[in-house]
C-alpha cells in the first residue's frame, strides 16, 4: 500500500510530470511563468484545486455516475464539479483567508481551463485509483506542476537578459527552453520504484 | 465578414496555434504520427463547427452572466458525442489519442471561439469561423506530425497510409520508410521533440509575418511618394 | 433572488437538454462500443493461440493479482491470459498465449500508455514489433530479457517496457502452470 503511494507520488513528481512527459497544464505553464513569485502562486493554486478536485470526483464518479450507469456523463459532470469548486474556493479564501487569496486571486479562474485539472481527475477514472490513491496522484501531479513552472519561470527571468535571434521573441524562445528542460526530465524516466 | 478573409485569417494571419498561441497541450502531445494528427485535426474541426454555430444561434437568449458555464457545458456535450462515436467506430483512434480526446473541453480554441467570435456574429459567418479555425489548427498538427515523424523516424504517414490500403485498422502502420529508422533522432517523437517542433514553427510564422508587414509598409511609403 | 432563480433554471435546463442528447447518442452507440471490445479481445485471444473458442476459468487471484482472465481454448490448445500491470509510463493490458507444455505462443498488446517510438514499439504492428514480439514464442516461465540472463533482446531505448513485458509473461505462464 505504502510503496503503492510512494511510486505514484514519484511517477506525478518527477517520472511522468503533467507538464514535460504528458503535456498537460501548457497554457498556464507558458502564460504565468514570467516570474518566479507569480509561477509560485499559480502552481500553488493549482495543488489545492488538483487535490480537491480529485476527491470530490472520485467520490461523485464512484457513487453517483458508475452507481447509476451513467458513465458517460463523466467529462460534463467533472468539467461542471471544478468549474464549480474553483468558483467556491475563491468565495471561501476571500471571506476567511484573505492574505491567501490575495495571493492567488487572478490565478483561481483560470484553473477552471487548465487541462492538468480535467485531466488528472480522467486519469484517476482510467486507472482505477482507489481514493486514497486519487488523492495523492491529484497533489503530487500538482506539485509536479508547480516544480516545473517554478524551475521555468527562473529559466525565463534569465533568458531576458540574453540574445536571441529576433524571430524568436517572445513564445518561441520559451518553447525551446522548455524542451531542454523536458530532455532533462527524461533522465527520471529510466527510474523505477519497486 | 467575408469567406475569403476569414480563410486568411484562421489558416494563416490568425491561426489558433501560430498566432492566437492558444490551444498548445494537444499539440505538443499527439502529434507524434500523421493517423493521430489527422484525427485530432478533424475530432477539433468538427466540434468547433457544431460549437460555433450553437452558441451564435443561442446567443441572444443566453443569460450573460452564466454564459461561460453554458458555453462549456454546450462544449463538454459535444466532446462526449465526438468520443462516443470515436469509441464506436474507430476505436483505434479513440486508444491513440486517449484522454486528449475528452480533454478537448478545456480546449482554449473552442471557448476562445465562442466568447471572442459567436457572441457577437450570426450564425453563418460562425460556421465558417469554425471550419477555417479547425482547418488551421489541423494544418499546424499536419506539419508538426509530418517534421516530428520524418526526422524522428524516417517515415511518412505512419498509420494512416496504412488504413487507406486497409492492411492495418489500428494505426500504428509503418507508413512509408524514406530513411532508415536507425538514422532517425528519435529524441524528436519525444516530449523534447514537441516542445521544440513548435517552438521553431511558432519563429518561422512570426519571421515570414513581420516580413510580409515590412514588405507593406514599405509598398505604402512607394506609393505615398509617387502620390507626392 | 428572482434573479438567480431564473438563471439557476436556464443552467439547469441546459444541463438536462445536453444530458439528454447525450443519454441519446450513449444508448445508439453501446452496442457498438461493447461489440468493439469484443471483436478486439477475441482478435488479441486469436493471434496468440488459435481456437474456436475460449471458455474462463477459476485461478488463485490473490496470488496473481496483476492477471484479470485465464480461458481455456475449447479445441485443447492451451490457455490464454490477459494480465494488466505497469510500464514504463503507465498500465499495459496484454494478452499471453500458454500451451499445454506451458511455453508461450505468443503476446498481443491490447492497450498501453508509452512512448511513441520508443516502449509503443511493442505494440506496433510494424516490422520492428513484430519481430520483437515473435522471440517470446516459445519461451517458458524463466522468460527474460537479456539483461536479467534471458533470450529477449530488449527493444532499444526501451530497457523498461522490455522487462516489464517480459517479467509479466513469466507471471501468466506460472498462473496456467499452477491450474494444473
Amino acid at each position: 500500500m505504502l510503496t503503492n503511494i510512494i511510486s505514484i507520488s514519484l511517477g506525478a513528481i518527477l517520472i511522468n510530470n503533467f507538464i514535460f512527459s504528458q503535456f498537460l497544464g501548457c497554457c498556464p505553464f507558458l502564460g504565468c511563468s514570467s516570474k518566479v513569485e507569480t509561477a509560485t502562486g499559480m502552481g500553488l493554486a493549482v495543488v489545492f484545486v488538483m487535490g480537491l478536485a480529485s476527491a470530490i470526483c472520485w467520490v461523485i464518479n464512484e457513487y453517483l455516475l458508475v452507481a447509476l450507469h451513467l458513465e458517460f456523463l463523466q467529462t460534463l459532470a467533472f468539467i461542471l464539479v471544478i468549474a464549480a469548486l474553483v468558483q467556491f474556493v475563491e468565495m471561501f479564501l476571500k471571506k476567511s483567508v484573505p492574505s491567501l487569496y490575495s495571493a492567488l486571486g487572478i490565478y483561481l479562474p483560470l484553473i477552471t481551463t487548465n487541462c492538468a485539472v480535467l485531466g488528472v481527475v480522467l486519469l484517476n477514472v482510467q486507472n482505477n485509483y482507489n481514493f486514497l490513491e486519487s488523492l495523492v496522484y491529484g497533489i503530487t501531479g500538482g506539485l509536479g506542476f508547480m516544480l516545473a513552472i517554478v524551475l521555468f519561470a527562473s529559466v525565463r527571468e534569465r533568458i531576458e537578459f540574453s540574445d536571441y535571434p529576433e524571430c524568436f521573441e517572445g513564445f518561441p524562445i520559451c518553447l525551446v527552453s522548455a524542451a531542454l528542460l523536458a530532455l532533462a526530465f527524461m533522465g527520471f524516466s529510466g527510474m523505477k520504484i519497486f | 465578414m467575408n469567406i475569403k478573409k476569414q480563410f486568411k485569417e484562421g489558416l494563416i494571419t490568425n491561426n489558433p496555434v501560430l498566432v492566437q498561441l492558444i490551444g498548445m497541450c494537444a499539440t505538443m502531445a499527439i502529434t507524434t504520427t500523421l493517423f493521430n494528427g489527422v484525427g485530432m485535426g478533424l475530432s477539433v474541426l468538427i466540434i468547433l463547427t457544431c460549437c460555433n454555430v450553437v452558441v451564435s444561434a443561442i446567443r441572444k437568449i443566453i443569460p450573460n452572466e452564466i454564459r461561460l458555464a453554458i458555453f462549456v457545458v454546450i462544449i463538454a456535450g459535444f466532446v462526449t458525442i465526438v468520443d462516443l462515436l470515436l469509441k464506436a467506430y474507430i476505436p483505434a483512434l479513440s486508444d491513440a489519442l486517449g484522454v486528449f480526446i475528452p480533454l478537448i473541453v478545456v480546449n482554449c480554441i473552442i471557448i476562445g471561439r465562442a466568447e471572442a467570435f459567436c457572441q457577437k456574429n450570426t450564425v453563418g459567418a460562425s460556421f465558417f469561423d469554425g471550419i477555417f479555425q479547425g482547418l488551421g489548427y489541423t494544418l499546424v498538427l499536419i506539419v508538426m506530425c509530418v517534421f516530428r515523424e520524418l526526422v524522428g523516424s524516417g517515415r511518412f504517414g505512419g498509420g494512416l497510409i496504412d488504413l487507406a490500403k486497409g492492411i492495418t485498422m489500428d494505426g500504428t502502420g509503418a507508413g512509408i520508410q524514406i530513411f532508415p529508422e536507425t538514422y532517425g533522432a528519435s529524441i524528436m517523437t519525444l516530449p523534447f521533440g514537441g516542445f521544440l517542433t513548435l517552438g521553431l514553427l511558432i519563429a518561422v510564422m512570426q519571421y515570414a509575418l513581420k516580413k510580409s508587414a515590412k514588405k507593406q509598409e514599405l509598398k505604402a511609403q512607394e506609393e505615398k511618394e509617387v502620390e507626392e | 433572488m428572482n434573479k438567480i432563480l431564473k438563471l439557476t433554471i436556464v443552467l439547469f435546463l441546459v444541463c438536462a437538454i445536453v444530458a439528454g442528447v447525450l443519454g441519446v447518442v450513449n444508448e445508439l452507440t453501446k452496442d457498438t462500443i461493447a461489440e468493439q471490445q469484443r471483436i478486439k479481445t477475441e482478435r488479441a485471444y486469436a493471434a496468440v493461440l488459435a481456437s474456436d473458442g475460449y471458455a474462463e476459468v477459476d485461478f488463485d487471484k490473490a496470488a496473481y493479482p496483476s492477471i484479470d482472465v485465464i480461458s481455456e481454448c475449447t479445441n485443447g490448445a492451451g490457455h490464454v491470459v490477459m494480465t494488466t500491470f505497469t510500464g514504463a509510463q503507465g498500465k499495459i493490458t496484454m494478452a499471453v498465449g500458454v500451451d499445454t507444455d506451458y511455453k508461450c505462443t505468443g503476446i498481443s498488446i491490447i492497450s498501453h500508455s508509452e512512448t511513441s517510438g520508443l516502449g509503443a514499439n511493442a505494440a506496433s504492428s510494424a516490422e520492428v514489433g513484430v519481430n520483437w514480439r515473435a522471440q517470446f514464442v516459445g519461451e517458458d516461465k524463466t522468460v527474460a530479457i537479456t539483461k536479467a540472463g534471458g533470450n529477449i533482446d530488449a527493444l532499444a531505448g526501451a530497457t523498461i517496457t522490455s522487462r516489464s513485458v517480459a517479467e509479466a509473461t513469466a507471471t501468466a505462464i506460472m498462473a496456467v502452470e499452477s491450474l494444473g
